[in-house]
């Protein structure tokens, strides 16, 4: 009938203008191309979603009316229906209409067909459809887990995995001492491109995990729209909001970057503008009571801060505020049951929190004194917290790399930074006694910032400082047994590579690199296959490598990589600066016309890079995924990132479809650290 | 701030003759990163030094390093206690920039040109400033250095620099 009528419409649209559904909320082929497979937006039963649909009337008319169905059947809901006259995206006729409605759900398993039927003003109607589907639980072999646990190494790819374990050693091609990760029980290849592309960014990879939805880069928990407004798009419910409407759990969201950062706020955020700061840490508290937030920890204190504070960032241009009469938003509050936000860049968020409940760490002084019966807020840094090299060689008193002469950590103002895996304690150590379990989220955030850096040291340690954090959740969920962990990344980052190894000392590879040039930092250097040998790093008592400038190192290149230039050693700039001569004594030059005018590297080598610009860029190649606890056993194979969240839930919802490994056990191995 | 290496020498001599004679007066004050916040930082937000405050609207001299950046700005760099490079494309304000970080302004006439990077220490002149300022990309600064137009080479290239 539908089709029908679509068909009409079209044949009448030959003739005269018509008008068009040019989106169709949530996103599916059926919709972009006639093809009705793959199904692109997938739930689980009950799980809620926005319905939109933009349509552009012919000119001179206005769209009066829009209706949404599944399976045929009208959604009793409240349509709310704006133009664009203001607000929408370039390009788009300010008589264009945008029909929501939110908050719709289904318990019925199967593929669904969404459609939508719009009336113009002169009487003219147009219908499109779409479909979605939503995904069963399944019958359970085992227990329900009452706590699920997300390790997620930002740009963790199998090569940086592989990195760490080889710098925990190896003997006769044996690692001697495996990653904690490598002991996890089962493991699967995960694709991860985005709904627009097929490298995707952190917001859409993490949300992939916990929403069971592809996102467009930049966005969280939110389906793409035509409008500006960063906070207004389609919303797909978080694994936190759904356990938490659904079963009282708790949230805990852990990482050592700034917490507005994209996979920190893919937990609980929704929003097309994973750079809107302030709208973003609000959101974070205002509905805590959707997402269960109890611990938040990271840096990012700029965007606390009130704005009259020094170091604050907070600006309403990065904040957002819904209109209480414009249905369009208006229903976001309504329905969702979420904050309307309002532009208050001078709130002082810490002191709200703090008023709230939670405790306030922003040292780890206070970290380790925080009450474990009370929610808890770290805020570490002003943004990214430092990274592991630096946070290792700032606590043992070496490597004093400042400008003042004392450690990286002091010239940052920031001498007492927590470890991830002691942040990671203590999170679990406040969550464990939420009632009905918790989700957390912990990310090892600069494993891909600087990778993006092309810092290969630093990427080594937040690799090692990460797993050290999986060892802690692995202990936590071997005691229990009630607790699913899994690891993964949201991509790869910056194609490294494992090359081989240095075939001199690094005092050689120092002299090379004051000889300058390939013939001496490449030629002489690189060894390949059986030159490369085994590197050995000489693990200190608090886990990581005595020192990452030993003979003989380990080497990377990278396959996603900006021009760089490489002489292999640790960065321990700004020391290896201070030795050039002042760059200003000629006036400050312009922008060069050729890239190629950089100078930074005293070694003269450099590497020439597939892509433009300064720094290397995330990659598309499937990444690792593995799982530890009871139900492992269903994380296997090459999945979908989106599948993740299906069987994450499904654990928690019904219980588990497998064993927690190949002997049979419900119950995970103890550990072998 | 350790001892200046000998080829150290003023940037901006020629920016001297366009400030007031009561500024003229005064030679630039010696200034240094760790000078402008309490170290180490408490526990909610920086607390300015005397230095700092003095300084407002004066003429100062800075040692630091520019920003590597992806996306760098016309009229304005950013200058920091130590070597630093961002990935705006993927981090965007998640950044590893020390609060210190000053934003340098190029002269009001030079605001549409772009300078280019360059690695090692700079010594920088010109007017301190100090409070939130929000630019077009939403991005606070709390500090910022006024550059005199003969900071500049007057040779210059069009080009602008690489963008995603």
């Amino acid at each position: 009938m539908k089709t029908t009528l679509l068909l009409a419409t079209l044949v009448a649209g030959s003739a005269a203008a018509a008008p068009t559904v040019t989106r169709l909320t949530p996103p599916s082929e059926l919709f972009a191309s006639g093809r009705a497979d793959p199904v692109i937006a997938r739930f689980l039963p009950g799980q809620r979603f926005d319905l939109q649909a933009t349509v552009k009337p012919d000119a001179g008319q206005k769209i009066t009316a829009a209706r949404f169905f599944i399976d045929g059947k009208p959604v009793n809901a409240t349509v709310a229906l704006r133009d664009c006259a203001s607000g929408c995206t370039k390009g788009l006729a300010a008589e264009t209409a945008i029909a929501t409605v939110r908050t719709v759900s289904s318990e019925v398993a199967g593929k669904h067909e969404l459609s939508v039927e719009a009336t113009q003003a002169d009487g003219q109607k147009v219908t499109a459809r779409g479909n979605f589907e939503v995904v069963p639980f399944t019958a359970a072999m085992g227990p329900k887990v009452k706590n699920i646990i997300i390790l997620l190494g930002d740009g963790m790819g199998a090569s940086q995995r592989t990195a760490a374990r080889i710098v925990h050693g190896y003997a006769q091609g044996k690692a001697l001492q495996p990653l904690a990760m490598d002991s996890f029980t089962a493991t699967a290849l995960v694709k991860t491109s985005s709904l627009n592309s097929i490298v995707t960014d952190s917001a859409p990879g993490m949300t992939s995990y916990v929403s069971g939805n592809k996102n467009n880069n930049n966005e969280e928990g939110v389906f793409p729209d035509d409008t500006v407004d960063a906070f207004d798009n389609p919303r797909i419910e978080y694994l936190s909001e759904y356990l938490h409407r659904t079963q009282g759990k708790q949230l805990g969201v852990v990482t050592t970057a700034d917490v507005f950062d994209a996979t920190p706020a893919g937990n609980a955020v929704h929003t097309s503008n994973r750079g809107a700061g302030t709208g973003i840490v609000d959101q974070f508290f205002d509905d805590r009571g959707n997402t269960g937030l109890t611990v938040l920890m990271g840096g990012g204190r700029k965007w606390f801060l009130p704005a009259g504070t020094a170091g604050s960032a907070r600006t309403d241009t990065s904040d957002y505020a819904f209109s209480a009469t414009d249905a369009h938003t208006a229903e976001i509050t309504r329905r969702w049951g979420a904050a309307a936000g309002s532009l208050d860049k001078g709130r002082d968020l810490i002191k709200e929190f703090q008023s709230a409940g939670f405790s306030y760490a922003a040292t780890k002084t206070d970290l380790d004194k925080a009450d474990a019966a009370r929610p808890l807020l770290g805020l570490f840094a002003f943004s990214n917290m430092n990274v592991a090299l630096d946070k290792i060689n700032g606590r043992r008193g070496v490597e004093k790399n400042g400008t003042g002469g004392g450690s990286v950590v002091e010239d940052f103002g920031l001498p007492d930074q927590p470890m991830l895996d002691e942040m990671a304690a203590k999170a679990i150590g406040v969550l464990k006694r939420s009632p009905k379990g918790f989700v957390l989220m912990i990310e090892g955030a600069s494993i891909d910032k600087q990778a993006h850096l092309m810092d290969t040291e630093r990427w080594l340690l937040e690799t090692l400082e990460f797993d050290r954090a999986v060892r802690v959740a692995q202990d936590f969920a071997a005691e229990q047994g009630d607790t699913l962990v899994i690891v993964t990344a949201d991509h790869e980052c910056s194609g490294a590579a494992l090359i081989g190894g240095s075939m001199v000392t690094d005092k050689a590879l120092a002299e090379l690199a004051t000889k300058k040039g390939v013939a001496n930092l490449r030629n002489s250097v690189v060894g390949v296959y059986e030159k490369a040998g085994f590197p050995r790093y000489k693990i200190a008592a608090d886990g990581y490598p005595e020192t990452t400038d030993i003979d003989y190192r380990l080497l990377v290149g990278y396959g996603a990589n900006a021009d760089r230039y490489e002489d292999w050693r640790t960065k321990k700039t700004p020391q290896r600066d201070v030795q050039q001569p002042f760059g200003s004594e000629a006036p400050l030059k312009w922008y060069p016309a050729n890239a190629q005018e950089r100078d930074d590297a005293l070694g003269d080598y450099l590497v020439t890079g597939q892509v433009p610009g300064e720094q290397a860029v995330h990659t598309a190649t499937d990444v690792p995924l593995s799982a530890y606890g009871p139900g492992a056993l269903a994380f296997t194979g090459v999945i979908d990132n989106t599948d993740v969240f299906f069987k994450l839930a499904q654990a928690a919802v019904r219980g588990v479809v497998a064993p927690a490994d190949t002997s049979g056990s419900k119950k995970p191995p103890k550990p072998k650290h | 701030m350790r001892s200046l290496p000998p080829p150290f020498r003023l940037l901006l001599a020629g920016a001297l003759s366009l400030l007031p004679p009561a500024v003229l007066a005064a030679p630039p004050a010696e200034l240094s990163f760790s000078d402008f916040f309490a170290q180490p930082i408490g526990p909610r937000g920086l607390e300015p030094t005397a230095k700092l405050k003095a300084a407002e609207g004066r003429e100062v001299r800075l040692v630091g390093y520019m920003v590597l950046r992806e996306q760098p700005q016309a009229g304005r760099f950013f200058l920091a206690p130590r070597p630093v490079a961002m990935a705006e494309h993927a981090d965007g304000e998640a950044d590893d920039l020390p609060v210190s970080t000053v934003t340098v302004l190029l002269p009001e006439s030079q605001r549409a040109r772009f300078v280019a990077h360059q690695g090692g220490p700079l010594a920088l002149t010109g007017r301190l400033e100090f409070g939130p300022a929000e630019d077009e990309t939403g991005r606070v600064s709390w500090i910022r250095l006024h550059l005199a137009p003969e900071a500049l080479a007057a040779s210059a290239s069009a080009a602008a620099p690489h963008s995603h």
